[in-house]
């Protein structure tokens, strides 16, 4: 094992510019993004049977929670204030904003396992920026199912409308790069840790089941965990009141809160890139 | 051969998949945390359904919470199979298998029972103590309740092993099986895991007492939480045992059927 010292902004392109703030290289890596989505489209979708029926799955998976909802609510009326169409916005919300995160960044629950055996070598040959390359180099068929399910249960609930749609599409974004973000810095810990994969499932399972649930459930004195380590609040609670009010100022809000998510993210990526060593792993992208 | 020396040889299976099972403390500690958030979720959820009720379905609010914490310990403890056997069907693995001195059903439901022993005794422990923390005192019942309920456990791990084995072992006709498994989970998971069949509607409760699905979870948590009477619990462990009769019956049938479209080729 040896060790490749990575400082922070030494990711110099071919054309000597880095990635930071730059707004032609903003396009660039928009390019970028959207190349490597349509190559693992086209992977995925070459296995048409088992694309379908991971996206139906994850779909049935879903709306068997809808079906408990409906059951639960049903008899009691609501829960903590939360009526069956705000639970299901919520599931709407969070399965797409997880859908998306997962669809556009596939690698972004191995990001770890990738460190751990050494296998960042391969991206940080490449000239494109290591943490965007890796994460974005792979698409996660039943994300697809989460990504389509919340637009199903939008369509089907009360008040549907375009206004709406494009709210819901826009608090989207915001979610998944959220939850990217989120999950990105607790794979990170690998490079710390060496194996972090306890911290960063919990992370995982933490980060969706707060979000899935009324906010109102959770005892006051734990909900501040919403907005900082485990940021529900921004993916499901404020975007739910902004939604029922279509108060389009929360978007600005929660794509500049997204962005410093993402901005911390990356920093502690690259600050934990330092510490990467190599496996000397021989591979290819194809 | 002699059914001692059968029993010994399935009960050196179930112990080295007890071993190798505990060899893994890491995997065991995450999968005992995902057990522990799921129910403290729940026990939030049902807390803020009971607000101003005292109980819903003929259940109260301890009831319920102590109901979702021994439901949920089938599903964590046997509700993972069907991936492995698929695959080991899928890989050809079974060509392997079937080779060997023993029953393709049997060892597979010794190794598999093995594993989910070790799982389940730390899932009643945490339960246990999440309970008590979270709910309350366990729900009164007759002293024989605990082997009732140990028994309940059993049986229903037994047909939920059975059960996937028998949807795994779709893969010796289709490729793509998952879907098969998936509906079962999601069945599964609404009758009676999540919420008692108390909760369904009239007809979808006459229609799902026909079905194994109250054997899964609902027979073990309602015992444990909601104690029906020694009679209605003697025909809820009865009816699991006839459902795992009928799972072992259907498995065998399925594997010698797949078994014949089995082509081995190589070594």
């Amino acid at each position: 094992m040896h060790r490749i010292t990575h400082k922070p902004g030494s990711s110099r392109r071919r054309d000597g510019a880095t990635m930071d703030g730059r707004p032609g290289r903003l396009a660039a890596y928009l390019r970028f993004l959207g190349v490597s989505f349509v190559v693992n489209v086209q992977a995925v979708v070459e296995y048409r049977v088992n694309f379908l029926a991971q996206v139906f799955g994850m779909m049935l998976n879903n709306a068997a929670f809808a079906l408990f909802w409906g059951m639960l609510i049903g008899k009691v009326g609501n829960i903590g204030g939360y009526g069956f169409d705000d639970v299901m916005l919520i599931w709407a919300l969070v399965s797409t904003s997880f859908g998306l995160a997962h669809v556009v960044f596939g690698n972004v629950r191995s990001l770890g396992r990738i460190i751990q055996r050494g296998e960042l070598d391969l991206y940080l040959l490449q000239p494109k920026d290591a943490m965007l390359n890796v994460l974005a180099s792979k698409t996660v068929v039943s994300a697809w199912g989460d990504f389509a399910y919340g637009f199903l249960v939008l369509g089907l609930l009360p008040g549907f409308g375009l206004e709406r749609l494009a709210l819901f599409c826009a608090l989207s974004i915001t979610g998944a790069m959220i939850f990217a973000a989120t999950f990105a810095a607790a794979e990170s810990l690998c490079f710390f840790l060496g194996d972090s994969s306890g911290i960063s499932s919990a992370v995982t399972e933490f980060l969706l089941s707060f979000s899935l649930y009324p906010e109102t459930v959770f005892d006051r004195g734990m909900r501040w965990v919403f907005y900082t380590l485990l940021p529900s609040g921004f993916i499901a609670f404020v975007p739910l009141a902004a939604i029922k009010s279509l108060g389009w100022p929360a978007v600005a809000l929660l794509a500049a809160i997204a962005l410093l998510y993402c901005a911390a993210s990356y920093g502690f990526f690259r600050l934990g890139l330092r510490r990467y060593e190599s496996g000397n792993q021989m591979g290819a992208r194809l | 051969m002699s059914l001692r020396l059968k029993a010994r040889k399935y009960g050196v299976a179930a112990l080295a998949s007890m071993r190798n099972r505990t060899a893994y403390m890491g995997s065991l500690l995450g999968d005992a945390l995902s057990y522990a958030l799921f129910v403290f979720v729940f026990s939030r959820v049902w807390t803020a359904a009971y607000a101003g009720r005292d109980e819903i379905a003929g259940y109260g609010l301890q009831q319920m919470i102590w109901y979702f914490i021994v439901a949920e310990i089938p599903a964590f403890g046997f509700g993972r199979f069907f991936s492995t056997l698929a695959e080991d069907i899928k890989s050809g693995q079974v060509a392997y298998l079937t080779a060997r001195p023993y029953g393709f059903v049997g060892y597979g439901y010794a190794q598999g029972m093995g594993k989910a022993a070790v799982d389940c005794a730390i899932y009643v422990a945490l339960g246990l103590a999440l309970g008590l923390v979270l709910a309350g005192p366990v729900p009164s019942g007759p002293p024989l309740r605990a082997a009732a309920v140990l028994a309940s456990l059993a049986a229903a791990g037994s047909i939920q092993y059975l059960l996937q084995l028998a949807l795994a072992m779709t893969a010796f006709w289709a490729e793509e099986n998952s879907a098969f498994f998936w509906i079962y989970q999601k069945l599964k998971l609404i009758v009676g895991t999540l919420l008692p069949i108390e909760f369904l509607p009239e007809a979808a409760r006459r229609i799902a007492a026909w079905t194994p699905f109250p054997s899964l979870s609902y027979a073990p948590a309602r015992l444990f939480a909601a104690w029906p009477g020694d009679g209605a619990a003697l025909a809820l462990i009865g009816t699991q045992l006839a459902w795992a009769s009928i799972a072992v019956l259907a498995c065998q049938a399925i594997y010698a059927l797949g078994r014949a479209r089995l082509t081995v080729n190589g070594g």
